[in-house]
């Protein structure tokens, strides 16, 4: 089937979810930004353009929302990749016909909904849950909850993104054909320097797009700030949904939307543009 | 070739995956154990152990009800999905065209923003234009966001089909209708089922998308953040149970019946 | 004209691709039932210049004529020619059966008239009648490669088109297959258009051959002609292991060369030509005891010796040249490494070509 001179078949291919997207997408947040420029308590795209929204976040505390998402994204990120790798590693050359049934257990978490998850972890941290009580009824122990900290917040979040960096550092593990390690091996490298000079180069594009997934994703997040850390950190997200609800300023809201899908958005295009998802999803 | 030095680490990297794996299941634990129990509050080790919220939790119309709204809207959004990210997936990997690999970067786009401001983002979108929240406005919102997914999890499928297999049926006489039935699809189905189960079970766990679009209606992870939020009560455990095991359940009750439909194939033909 | 025994005719036949003339003004014409190959390195336009015989690539310019009637604008699958893919693109969600079966299937043919055909044509292609439900992911690739030919067969095409389906097997394979291609041709009778990179795999099928290099085809004509007239210097190097040096042709009409002093003896050469290359076949050039024992003669070193098969082939250094020589194995040279041999050819036995 050629590529003829008419619209080929990928653009009509593509297009069904091109104008999905248009509408689903690009439209609310093209809302979105429009609303950050209305009168602060309107509801409606009435109003005379103003730069008040933003004005007021830089005038109020709000940018420290900012720093913590930013900073607990961060530390999630860099304990991720120090907790996953191993287990990528292992799926990719160790675990062998048992690959399938691990990656499936980590799987399924990911359909769990995340607040169901976080949960669980406070029935396991609270004062007489599954931790604590144990340790009193086995050890005679009585200590106090780690709950409601802010180590506890980055705990959550750690927890959660597991499998957004899990699952792509595999596949960057995977694109390391056995021979060129064997090879470097072969030539008198330790494993350490075929860790730093193959492994590692050579599975950087799934690190990479790990790293950048659980960023953005972890910069957004908020339920492990709400069910697990009490009111100790307050994540932007949080400010956000403050505004669109209890506090009923939407375009306060919307300005905040704006500025972290400005960070956001800037990360994933600057990351993106020279990535080649052929290569990494097609391994051609 | 295993040395010492091999054996140690690998046996290293299995006992933290196992750890892992355990870290993973640990919070899951933890609400079957505090569902278990027959007492009003959850004090751990259990003394009391019972089914009686069980009985309560599933005697429930309520509880019926936003079960069934998860299921609707799951359903909903798995059938439209798979069309959607079927073409998605070709236009993504298998077609040669101008925009591609611009198309390839866009799609990702909506799987790499914070899942709560797209929200609200899409409740002001829909306040702007007049619509009325529902259930369906969620399986909208739930689309911008697992029409992608599908479309990656297709897409791996796509890169691994033979484009010459379409242009051989095509010199064979089929036509491009017969095309797609007879080799596009059926060579895809592998991807295109697993694209489906993904759409079901993200869309059945998701609660930030979920939350600012359904209006009136509810779904199990809202009822259940509404119910957390608002004090300890054992249905939480419970019906937090359910979800678990029904994602569980249709995982596996997913792959077995394309096990099956894989081995029917094979039985027809002999 | 357009002869009654041309079944296609091309004609200026070109296709750009932005910009580069991947297939650049080819004329063609291929006759009724002959097996034609179109040979050429990787890159030379040769599976363009087919995927447009086949309807799967629009031409830019020029007519593709078959019988008569301009096809240019006909889609492959409107189209009486039926390709076998390099990848044989066998569908692997059906077994052997519903493979070759496709065409008929497509065409609205009963059930019962299809598995009648198909199992005739399994016959012809010598697949057990057991295979017929069995995947065709289960049988080896020499099998494949008959499945692909009789669904191409079950199509009952007026062309067959082979796009290098033998390329991925191995030696000794491809040559069992090749043989048996040529004798399928034999059985059918159907024209044949074949494309390979291996000149030597296509000297074994072909009625004809032409021989592609930047779009163009360069020659044509029998693996006779192709073999011991090329046209030029790319086409005998194509060939296999040949030697060819470079000549300047004398007024008095014997041959210099820059790389080896003396005068040699000049075929007869085409008029005009000044600059060319001096072009024999390793099995022409000769081991020789005295200088007169042929029209020329190089004093050189023996490097080394290579067996291979059924011959041996020898290289013999001379100054900065190496020359390649081969003998039947009852008739080895019997020499060391490193000693002092004299070779040479005879006039007749080697031909002066243009560079294209």
């Amino acid at each position: 089937m050629s590529s003829g001179t008419r619209i080929s078949a990928g653009t009509w291919s593509a297009l069904p979810v091109i104008i999905f997207l248009l509408v689903g997408f690009a439209a609310p947040l093209a809302a979105i930004i429009g609303f950050s420029f209305m009168p602060p308590r309107t509801f409606g795209f009435g109003g005379r353009p103003t730069f008040e929204n933003y004005v007021t976040i830089f005038d109020s505390t709000t940018y420290i929302s900012l720093v913590w998402s930013l900073g607990l994204a961060a530390a999630t990120v860099i304990i991720l990749v120090v907790i996953c790798y191993p287990v990528a590693y292992g799926l990719v050359r160790v675990f062998g016909k048992w690959s399938t049934l691990i990656t499936l257990l980590f799987v399924i978490p990911l359909f769990v909904s995340e607040n169901v998850r976080l949960y669980g972890w406070l029935l396991f941290f609270i004062k007489n849950g599954v931790l604590l009580g144990s340790l009193k009824s086995l050890f005679g122990l009585d200590l106090e909850s780690i709950l409601f900290t802010k180590g506890i917040v980055l705990f959550g979040m750690v927890y959660v993104y597991i499998p957004f960096m899990l699952f792509p550092m595999t596949l960057g593990i995977s694109m390391v054909p056995n021979e060129t390690r064997e090879a470097a091996l072969d030539l008198g490298a330790t494993r350490w320097q075929v860790f730093k000079e193959v492994e590692l180069p050579l599975s950087l594009p799934g690190l990479m797009i790990g790293s950048l997934l659980t960023f953005v994703l972890a910069v957004g997040a908020i339920a492990e700030a709400k069910v697990l850390g009490g009111q100790q950190v307050i994540p932007i997200a949080h400010d956000i949904e403050i505004a669109f609800t209890y506090s009923q300023n939407w375009p306060l809201g919307a300005a905040l939307s704006v500025l972290l899908m400005l960070i956001v958005g800037v990360l994933v295009l600057l990351a993106l543009r020279r990535f080649d998802l052929d290569r990494f999803l097609g391994r051609r | 070739m295993q040395t010492r030095a091999v054996r140690i680490r690998h046996a290293l990297i299995v006992v933290w995956t196992i750890a892992m794996v355990i870290f993973v299941y640990l919070p899951s634990l933890s609400i079957t154990l505090a569902s278990l129990t027959s007492s009003r509050y959850f004090i751990f080790p259990i003394t009391k152990w019972g089914l009686d919220w069980w009985h309560k939790t599933l005697d429930s119309i309520q509880i019926h009800q936003i079960l069934e709204t998860s299921v609707i809207i799951a359903a909903v959004v798995t059938v439209i999905s798979i069309i959607l990210a079927f073409f998605g997936a070709l236009a993504f990997a298998r077609y040669d065209w101008k925009g591609r690999s611009w198309f390839q970067k866009v799609i990702l786009l909506p799987i790499f923003f914070p899942q709560s401001v797209l929200g609200l983002a899409l409740l002001l979108w829909f306040n702007a234009i007049g619509l009325q929240l529902s259930w369906q406005t969620a399986v909208f919102a739930h689309l911008v966001w697992i029409v992608p997914v599908v479309t990656l999890v297709i897409s791996i499928q796509v890169y691994s089909f033979d484009p010459a297999l379409e242009e051989a049926a095509f010199d064979l006489g089929a036509s491009r209708l017969q095309v797609m039935r007879e080799v596009t699809i059926p060579v895809l189905m592998p991807g295109i089922f697993s694209g489906g189960l993904f759409a079901f079970l993200l869309s059945w766990g998701n609660f930030p998308l979920s939350l600012f679009t359904t209006g009136a209606d509810t779904t199990v992870p809202e009822y259940l953040y509404a119910k957390m939020v608002a004090g300890y009560t054992p249905g939480v455990p419970v019906l937090g149970t359910i979800s678990t095991v029904g994602a569980v359940v249709i995982l596996i009750g997913g792959y077995l019946v394309m096990l099956a439909l894989n081995r029917r194939r094979r039985a027809d033909a002999g | 004209m357009v002869g009654r025994d041309v079944i296609l005719y091309l004609k200026g036949l070109t296709k750009t691709f932005a910009g580069h003339k991947a297939v650049d003004a080819i004329d063609l014409e291929i006759h009724e039932g002959e097996l034609f190959t179109i040979v050429g390195p990787s890159g030379s336009g040769k599976t363009t210049l087919l995927r447009m015989l086949a309807g799967m690539e629009e031409p830019t310019s020029g007519d593709i004529i078959l019988r008569g009637e301009r096809i240019n604008a006909i889609p492959a699958n409107k189209r009486p020619t039926c390709m076998v893919f390099q990848s044989l693109a066998l569908f692997p969600h059906k077994e052997v059966g519903a493979n070759i079966e496709f065409p008929l299937k497509i065409r609205g043919v009963a059930p019962a008239a299809r598995k009648q055909r198909a199992l005739e044509l399994m016959g012809l292609l010598r697949l057990p009648e057991s295979y017929y439900g069995r995947s065709v992911t289960q049988i080896s690739g020499g099998e494949r490669q008959r499945v692909a030919l009789a669904r191409a067969l079950a199509f009952d095409p007026e062309i067959l088109f082979f796009d290098e389906p033998l390329s991925a097997l191995d030696y000794k394979l491809r040559k069992t297959l090749e043989k048996e291609l040529k004798d399928i041709h034999r059985e059918t009778r159907k024209t044949f258009v074949y494309i390979t990179h291996s000149l030597e795999e296509a000297m074994v099928m072909s009625d004809r051959i032409g021989v592609m290099r930047d779009g163009k085809l360069v020659q044509i004509g029998s693996p006779q002609e192709i073999y011991s007239t090329p046209n030029s210097k790319f086409v005998s190097e194509f060939i296999g292991d040949v030697n060819v040096m470079p000549v300047t042709v004398a007024d008095n009409g014997t041959l210099t060369s820059p790389q080896i002093p003396g005068e040699f003896a000049a075929p007869s050469i085409a008029d005009g030509l000044r600059d060319g290359f001096l072009v024999v076949r390793p099995e022409y050039l000769r081991f020789l005891s005295e200088p007169g024992d042929a029209d020329n003669h190089v004093p050189g070193r023996l490097y080394n010796e290579y067996a291979l098969g059924s011959r041996i082939q020898y290289h013999v250094r001379v100054g900065e040249m190496t020359f390649v020589l081969e003998k039947l194995r009852h008739e080895a040279f019997q020499g060391k490494l490193d000693q002092e041999v004299l070779i040479g050819w005879n006039a007749a036995d080697s031909i002066v070509v243009p560079d294209q």
